[in-house]
């Protein structure tokens, strides 16, 4: 028991300590880098506002992730259902006529949906034919993400662009309301909000109940009478759902337009901050905000040092290999 | 007579756990010692440390007259010690010859010398009376050959001494006497084994002396020809015990269960059970006796409603359920073979496990209801005594036997017409046996149909009414107990066919 709280907390000193031995072999002092990407990232309002601004997507790809982890499901296609919710909310925000006060509404459902229904076909999949859902999950992230790249190279590249592979921007309508004068909007409210009620969901109801026996004993669910496939369907489904929704936050909060790369791995980072969390999603709000932190950190060292921010996912990789290591020790004893 | 080994004052701890408590084991040479004790009673742990699995934190060990210490297996192999596990280590696509050489260095290594194992092996059948075809696959051999490879395996290296745990757990009565007949006849050539069991008639019939041990500790050693049944009994568990549930007589009631001309796949999809066809009335125990494997899993589980079934019906109370899902026979409790890679999520809590079936009843509203969900557990633990440290520890954290009464307390309380019962003293204490089959007889007296699935043929007898035998899927004889006897069941058990009287 009192494992599963260390080894989270070891896991993140220990990657610490190895990327610190990288930038000494970069001739950097790892202490003083740490203070840069703390002070960056603490130190003032804006520092704190981009904190929240890269927390946000990461809260809702780790819940993405971390849904059908509990079922026992690895959802590695968070990153392409995000690229579908985005697609789906600019859709809307751009070529829908709609009263104002409707347009968000709608830009988050039609997110929500596009995000389901690209999760919808690995669920499909393994529910059915036991497909492993890690291949279909992961191959479907490319076709989301070159569908959006095709889409704003083509059909959707905007009128006022100078040829850049850009939508227009979006009306005021269609965009998040920003806080303090920083880039801080209300995604932020609402992912914490979501991970609230989905800790409630997974704890409480009949279906949270069903998740857990199918995460803890698949064999046991079928003894039981709990239909595996449904749970299998309706997890993912969810999962897709909420990184549908952070593609729609991420467009309308803060790109304004779609627009390739609109995601820098947010959807592969749900993974460790799943993991970091073992599947809480109260927890996944911590462990989202220390990958927040890393981003936000690791654009400081990319500006102080001109250390490139891959460093950032040189960290992440460390912190799962870390915690699956300790996971495969534990099991060894 | 020589002692050929002599374990003093072995300590073995795992955490708080003591497993070995100061234990002594003199064993002599050329004799059958057996090891005897309940689950968990630290016999395993004890030859794990002999074989050098485990280390002893206190105690030494004397082979042969000298002192050892072994840090593997290997360095056990090679004093002369082999073990034959529970569970045979053999590669199953691999022949006999294979298997036996398994990582064993033959003199013309690294090629094999089939000539040479072929004469080693030979001299040895004729020396120990073991006869096996070197050249059939493992996968073809039965349980009783499989067996004897592994014998093989050990005599191979040149042991002194051989431990068998729990040898006959997997056999037939007739696989048992004639392992008891090579036994016997291996130590007349000077070999010596220890024997490690919890059944007494098994103890008596093949030991020359016994050992007892209980939670961890000595008991004493007694010479086989001079106890009796009941005096190891009271050394095993610590004080007298009524060994006897018996089955009341009772009326019989309606038909519950029945099952007409039943074919079920298997899951590499050959048919497992082969036409069986039976039926069980209220108030009554139903006993398929039969060695595992045979279509018993297959069997259970299409009645249970987790597998289809390819052809036939199974009716409950007349009415055909045969294509219903397990969530629609909630009339039939289960308890299942494999009870905590199928009865339980063992890392969930006591009341997620004791509620797996029933959680939906607690809904209100949008969530479920805790509060009621944790009342009801508490009385389920109550009435079943379940030990456990809390209702929110994991279910992985109970003994055995409290598994088995947590999965006994979800199923029986559920007021079920059908109990299908699988293997469901396999491994418990005697103390928990006895709780099982006094729980089965109740419920049948209560009105309950009663499904006994079991390789124990004691546990057949005492308290089935009717006795069935299982083979290669098919129902070999449905007798009344009054008719059976342990002869024929153990004839038809082993693919005897019943002769028209």
């Amino acid at each position: 028991m009192r494992w599963n709280y260390l080894a989270p907390v070891i896991s993140i000193v220990a990657s610490l300590a190895v990327v610190g031995v990288m930038l000494a072999v970069m001739g950097i002092n790892p202490l003083e880098a740490y203070i840069v990407m703390f002070s960056r990232s603490f130190a003032s309002k804006f520092g704190l506002a981009e904190l929240c601004v890269k927390t946000t997507p990461l809260i809702l790809t780790g819940l993405a992730v971390a849904i059908p982890l509990r079922a026992g499901l690895w959802n590695i296609g968070a990153e392409g259902q995000l690229y579908m919710g985005a697609f789906a909310a600019s859709v809307v925000a751009l070529y829908i006529n709609l009263p104002e006060f409707l347009v968000i509404p709608l830009m988050m459902a039609a997110g929500a949906i596009f995000g389901m229904g690209w999760a919808a076909i690995p669920a499909f999949l393994k529910a059915k034919f036991d497909l492993n859902e890690i291949i279909s999950t992961l191959l479907l992230n490319y076709v989301a993400i070159y569908w959006v790249e095709y889409m704003v190279y083509g059909p959707m590249r905007g009128k006022e662009v100078y040829n850049f592979p850009y939508t227009d921007l979006f009306p005021d309508a269609a965009t998040l309301p920003r806080f303090f004068g920083t880039r801080l909007h209300l995604g932020f409210l609402i992912a914490i909000l979501i991970a609230i009620a989905i800790y409630h969901i997974l704890k409480r109801t009949d279906f949270g109940f069903a998740v857990r026996v199918v995460g803890a004993n698949p064999r046991a669910a079928d003894y039981a009478g709990i239909s595996r496939q449904k749970i299998i369907f309706y997890s993912m489904l969810l999962g897709g759902m909420l990184a549908g929704i952070a593609g729609m936050i991420e467009v309308s909060g803060i790109q304004l337009r779609l627009r390739p790369a609109i995601s820098t791995g947010y959807g592969y980072a749900g993974i460790p901050v799943a993991l970091l969390a073992s599947g809480n999603p109260l927890l996944v709000i911590l462990s989202a905000s220390l990958f927040g932190f890393l981003y936000v950190g690791g654009s400081a060292l990319q500006t102080t040092y001109s250390v490139p921010v891959a460093i950032v996912y040189v960290f992440q990789a460390l912190i799962v290999l870390f915690i699956i290591g300790g996971q495969s020790l534990r099991r060894g004893d | 007579m020589e002692a050929i080994l002599e374990m003093r004052n072995i300590v073995k701890r795992f955490g708080d756990v003591v497993a070995n408590d100061h234990v002594n084991l003199k064993v002599r040479k050329g004799e059958i010692h057996g090891l005897l004790g309940e689950n968990g009673a630290g016999k395993t742990t004890l030859m794990n440390v002999l074989y050098g699995i485990y280390q002893p934190d206190e105690g030494e060990i004397i082979f042969e007259g000298r002192k050892v210490r072994f840090k593997s297996p290997r360095d056990a192999i090679s004093a002369g010690i082999g073990m034959v596990h529970q569970h045979f280590m053999l590669v199953p696509r691999m022949n006999v010859l294979q298997n036996v050489i398994l990582g064993y260095r033959t003199p013309s290594d690294p090629l094999i010398n089939h000539k040479w194992v072929e004469s080693k092996v030979e001299k040895l059948s004729e020396k120990y009376g073991i006869d096996i075809a070197l050249y059939e696959v493992v996968m073809n051999l039965s349980v009783g050959e499989e067996q004897r490879v592994e014998i093989l395996k050990a005599l191979f290296r040149d042991v002194k001494l051989l431990i068998l745990d729990e040898p006959t757990a997997v056999l037939t009565p007739q696989e048992v006497d004639s392992l008891f007949y090579a036994l016997k006849s291996m130590t007349k050539s000077g070999l010596t084994i220890i024997f490690i069991t919890h059944k007494l008639k098994e103890a008596l019939k093949v030991t020359d002396r016994i050992t007892v041990l209980r939670k961890g500790k000595n008991v004493g050693t007694v010479i086989t020809a001079e106890t009796s049944e009941r005096e190891l009994a009271r050394m095993m568990v610590g004080r007298d015990v009524v060994m006897d549930v018996a089955k009341p007589e009772v009326e019989f009631g309606r038909e519950v269960l029945r099952v007409e001309d039943l074919w079920v796949k298997d899951d590499r999809g050959g048919f497992a059970v082969k036409g069986v066809s039976f039926s069980i009335r209220e108030g009554e125990i139903f006993g398929i006796a039969g060695v595992s494997g045979n279509g018993q899993k297959e069997l259970e589980e299409a009645i249970a409603g987790l597998r289809t079934p390819a052809r036939g019906k199974i009716l409950l109370d007349g009415k055909d359920i045969t294509k219903l899902g397990v969530e629609k026979r909630n009339e039939i409790a289960y308890v299942p073979e494999d009870r905590i890679g199928v009865g339980l999520a063992p890392s969930l809590s006591v009341l997620e496990n004791l509620m797996l079936k029933d959680f939906k009843k607690y809904r209100k509203g949008l969530v479920l209801d805790y509060e009621k969900m944790e009342e009801r557990a508490k009385e389920l633990i109550e009435e079943f005594s379940v030990k456990t440290p809390s209702l929110h520890s994991p279910a992985s954290t109970l003994s055995g036997g409290n598994i088995q009464r947590l999965i006994l307390a979800r199923e029986l309380s559920r007021s079920p017409r059908l109990i299908i019962a699988s293997q469901p003293t396999r491994g418990l204490d005697v103390a928990g046996i006895d709780y099982v089959r006094r729980r089965l007889v109740e419920s049948a007296a209560k009105g309950c149909a009663v499904l006994l699935i079991s390789e124990d043929l004691d546990e057949i007898f005492q308290i089935s009414d009717r006795i069935a035998v299982i083979f290669e899927g098919e129902i070999r004889g449905i007798m009344e107990r009054k008719e059976a006897d342990y002869e024929r069941v153990g004839y038809l058990m082993a693919g005897g066919l019943e002769v028209a009287v």
